[in-house]
């Protein structure tokens, strides 16, 4: 009854974490100061039918005194390929893309999963549990096989191993281990039904030592995720949107010209020391 | 695969090694340059030069500033200072990259992607220290050690296994200075992330905090520049005379009289060069003033203070000296009341204060700045200017200098207008914003100290030279026909031609370069007599 209690206390509070350790990062990368421009093209957002070409504004003669055509539709549709299909990873190496695509595949079907397993507890009609059954399944095996993949692609790839680190390794073993053992549990001890009907109600329901040993490293994970560098989730979307897609100009009243006067009442605390750099005056954006 | 670094780690920047991965196998070059063996070699560092600087990477030397400690505590100091330097580019002195910096140092899944993308590491065979991430991973390790409270407790066990000493450090360095910065890797990262950026801020910690950096970008580049006006050590003086000198040769050669507008009041252009056309290449000059006077635009060249110079070495190692010359150059513009900068054929000065000063200076406090590669395809769809393409009947192919298409995204203006004047135009492989640096971006096209200007020739030019050979195909070994490689970039210039000199393909087959106002203006139909003679190189 205890653990069982305690149990579902873990899974809500891993999950509040999980969220909000994210949405930290994600504030703390958000309010990072304006950088210079690094924009690298092609730029999807560029409207006009540059976009497919690799164009810009700067194509244009006087290109400030024009409106700028931006592309919303292009900039989605590519950040979604990026997303769901790794794109760049299809387009340029493809022999890691199919462990990495169905690794990443498995952990968006393991998050309907959830959601499903969730919905189901309050509301259990015969054909959400079909397809909760299925989802489930698709999900943990291409999560495992592409975990495995990775693992093994990393330990027997001569270039990939010599920049592996053990924590790199340990990361891949530790998602595997809950997959692992959440295969074990919900194949052969178990209903994820039940189980998380009873989290979920606090029914306080008996839950056999191998679920608790599971559901406490899936705890721990989402915890570890958004801690580790595999919060690449949220760096991914600063370095397309924030980074290599941002080309917004600096033009009188744009945002970028108020972030650079909201900017000049910060000095910069620390100074280059070589003998040709000035000590800073003002606030560089 | 090169051969001698199969098993290189980035932990091994420490190893006592007297050339840690030297340069044992090149690319195979096309015909008739397949034989790599018929190439010229590489020439070794003098034993003393090697000693005294840093030779101990590669076999090259860029870092000519850089010297061996002579004692115990100028090494403790040079350590001390590099770790200072690495600590300042994430705190608020670096504010200007804070944020794509954390992205790549955090996030980078060693995947590999980046590295078939880079020519440096294609065209040395897969040398090991050439490898994008190999660089990175170093500077992420030495952080990991000395910055980071993980690194300190867990150590090997997230990567903190890179001890600094003077060796380590100077081969980062001089690592630093293997990329071109074109930043081609960071286009096929999966995570979005920059290698290219890595290296600028490695180079920064070097030049920023330790006062370390090429002599022909700093002592002899930038900090001339700001000396005098220009890093070509050119005076408005000599601007002047150098100018009068080029409207009477134009006028001798072509019969065509020009006269550069100097200082013009409230111009609606004033048109940057890169300082080292009037110098090198002067008919680039000349081929402006031509374009310009012909459409009847309103034009000025600055004699100013910085005014006159459009090139900014600071883009490539140092934020600092970026920022002082920027803000020089747009207060030149401002003095002079013009509408607009136009940047004229150069790479760097067309990012530099197209992109990077963007936002170096208050809106107001700026001039909009553009390049004149629409504008002059504007010229020619306007009919303001006339082309007989005739004139132009020999086979052409197209450079994408890095800074003005992949940086930039301006990749259709060049192409609008020399397929309008070069009947004979064909692109080179994986053109446009996928195409491959010169070799000579991010000051390699100037650096000449000791062996470097081997590397440059036969390393990081060498999938440019492919290129053009492809280019041109079973035209290449035909000496009677002429071919010209359109590089609309000073540096790519100056790097092709040096290849060209190397592998002696100018005088051997005729291949031949030029900007793409020299094209334009060799195909103006006012013009009486060709423009460019394609004489072989001095």
């Amino acid at each position: 009854m205890v653990v069982a209690t305690l149990v579902s206390v873990c899974v809500i509070a891993a999950m509040a974490c999980f969220l909000l350790i994210t949405a930290v990062k994600a504030r703390r990368l958000k309010n990072l100061p304006l950088h210079s421009r690094l924009e690298l093209y092609p730029v999807p957002k560029e409207g006009g039918g540059r976009a497919k070409y690799g164009g810009s504004y700067f194509e244009e003669v006087e290109w400030w005194a024009k409106p700028r055509s931006i592309d919303k539709v292009s900039e989605t549709r590519e950040i979604l390929m990026e997303m769901l299909f790794i794109r760049k990873l299809f387009q340029n190496q493809r022999s890691l893309w199919w462990a990495s695509w169905g690794f990443h595949l498995g952990i968006y079907v393991m998050f309907a999963w959830t959601a499903l397993l969730v919905v189901h507890a309050f509301w259990a009609p015969a054909a959400l549990s079909w397809l909760a059954t299925a989802v489930g399944v698709l999900g943990f095996v291409t999560a495992t096989l592409g975990a495995l993949l990775l693992l093994l692609r990393r330990a027997f790839d001569k270039t990939l191993r010599k920049y592996t680190t053990p924590q790199e390794y340990f990361n891949i073993v530790f998602i595997l281990s809950v997959l692992l053992s959440g295969i074990y549990c919900w194949s052969a001890i178990a209903s994820p039904f039940a189980v998380a009907n009873g989290v979920l109600h606090f029914s306080g329901q008996d839950l056999p030592w191998q679920v608790v040993i599971h559901v406490a490293l899936l705890c721990a994970m989402l915890v570890y995720i958004p801690l580790s560098k595999m919060s690449h989730y949220i760096g991914k979307f600063f370095s397309f949107h924030k980074v290599l897609w941002e080309n917004d100009p600096n033009l009188p009243g744009s945002h970028v010209d108020q972030r650079m006067h909201a900017a000049t009442s910060r000095r910069p605390q620390t100074s280059w020391s070589a003998v040709h750099v000035n000590p800073p005056k003002t606030t560089e954006e | 695969m090169s051969v001698s670094d199969k098993t290189l780690m980035p932990k091994d920047i420490s190893r006592p090694k007297a050339v840690l991965s030297p340069i044992d196998s090149l690319a195979p070059l096309p015909a008739p340059y397949h034989d790599v063996g018929a190439e010229p070699g590489f020439r070794a560092m003098k034993p003393a030069c090697a000693e005294e600087h840093c030779a101990s990477l590669d076999g090259f030397v860029a870092l000519d500033g850089l010297r061996r400690p002579q004692s115990k505590k100028e090494e403790d100091e040079f350590v001390r200072a590099f770790v200072s330097g690495v600590s300042k580019i994430f705190a608020d002195s670096n504010n200007n990259f804070l944020q794509p910096l954390h992205l790549t140092m955090d996030y980078c899944a060693k995947c590999n992607t980046c590295s078939e993308s880079c020519h440096i590491f294609a065209s040395s065979n897969g040398n090991e220290v050439y490898r994008p991430i190999f660089r990175s991973d170093i500077l992420r390790r030495i952080c990991k050690k000395h910055l980071t409270a993980s690194g300190r407790l867990l150590g090997g066990f997230v990567g903190a296994d890179i001890d600094v000493n003077w060796e380590s450090i100077a081969r980062l360095g001089e690592l630093a200075y293997r990329c071109n910065l074109c930043r081609r890797c960071a286009q096929t990262c999966p995570l979005g992330l920059d290698n290219g950026m890595i290296a600028r801020e490695i180079r920064k910690v070097f030049s920023q905090e330790m006062g370390i950096a090429p002599t022909p970008i700093h002592s002899k580049g930038s900090m001339i520049q700001l000396k005098t006006g220009s890093s070509t050590g050119l005076s408005k003086g000599a601007l002047l005379d150098t100018l009068e000198f080029i409207e009477e040769d134009t006028e001798e050669k072509t019969g065509r009289k020009i006269k550069f507008p100097i200082d013009k009041k409230g111009a609606d252009v004033l048109l940057v060069h890169n300082a080292g056309e009037f110098l090198s290449w002067p008919d680039n000059p000349a081929a402006f003033a031509i374009l310009f006077d012909e459409a009847g635009v309103d034009w000025t060249l600055s004699s100013d203070m910085l005014g006159y110079d459009g090139v900014n070495y600071g883009v490539w190692y140092d934020d600092a000296q970026a920022r002082k010359i920027a803000l020089g150059q747009f207060a030149a513009a401002r003095k002079l009341g013009v509408r607009r900068i136009v940047v004229g054929e150069c790479g760097h000065a067309h990012k530099a204060s197209a992109v990077s000063a963007d936002r170096m200076a208050f809106a107001e406090d700026k001039v909009p700045v553009e390049s004149c590669i629409p504008v002059l395809a504007d010229l020619m769809q306007s009919g303001r200017l006339k082309f007989d393409p005739s004139k132009n009947d020999f086979p052409v192919t197209l450079h994408d200098p890095c800074n003005i298409v992949r940086q930039m995204g301006i990749v259709e203006p060049q192409r609008t207008i020399l397929r309008a004047i070069c009947p004979q135009f064909r692109e080179m492989a994986t053109p446009g914003v996928d195409n491959y640096c010169c070799g000579g971006g991010s000051g390699f096209a100037l650096m000449n100290s000791y062996n470097f200007s081997d590397f440059r020739n036969k390393v990081s030019a060498r999938m440019k030279f492919t290129q053009i050979i492809n280019a041109f195909a079973d035209e290449f070994e035909n000496p009677d026909i002429i071919k010209c490689v359109c590089a609309p970039c000073s540096n790519c210039k100056g790097t092709i031609r040096g290849v060209f000199e190397f592998f002696e393909a100018t005088a051997q087959y005729n291949v031949h370069y030029s900007g793409l106002v020299e094209l334009m203006v060799n195909a103006l139909a006012s013009m009486s007599r060709p423009y460019l003679t394609f004489e072989p190189e001095l």
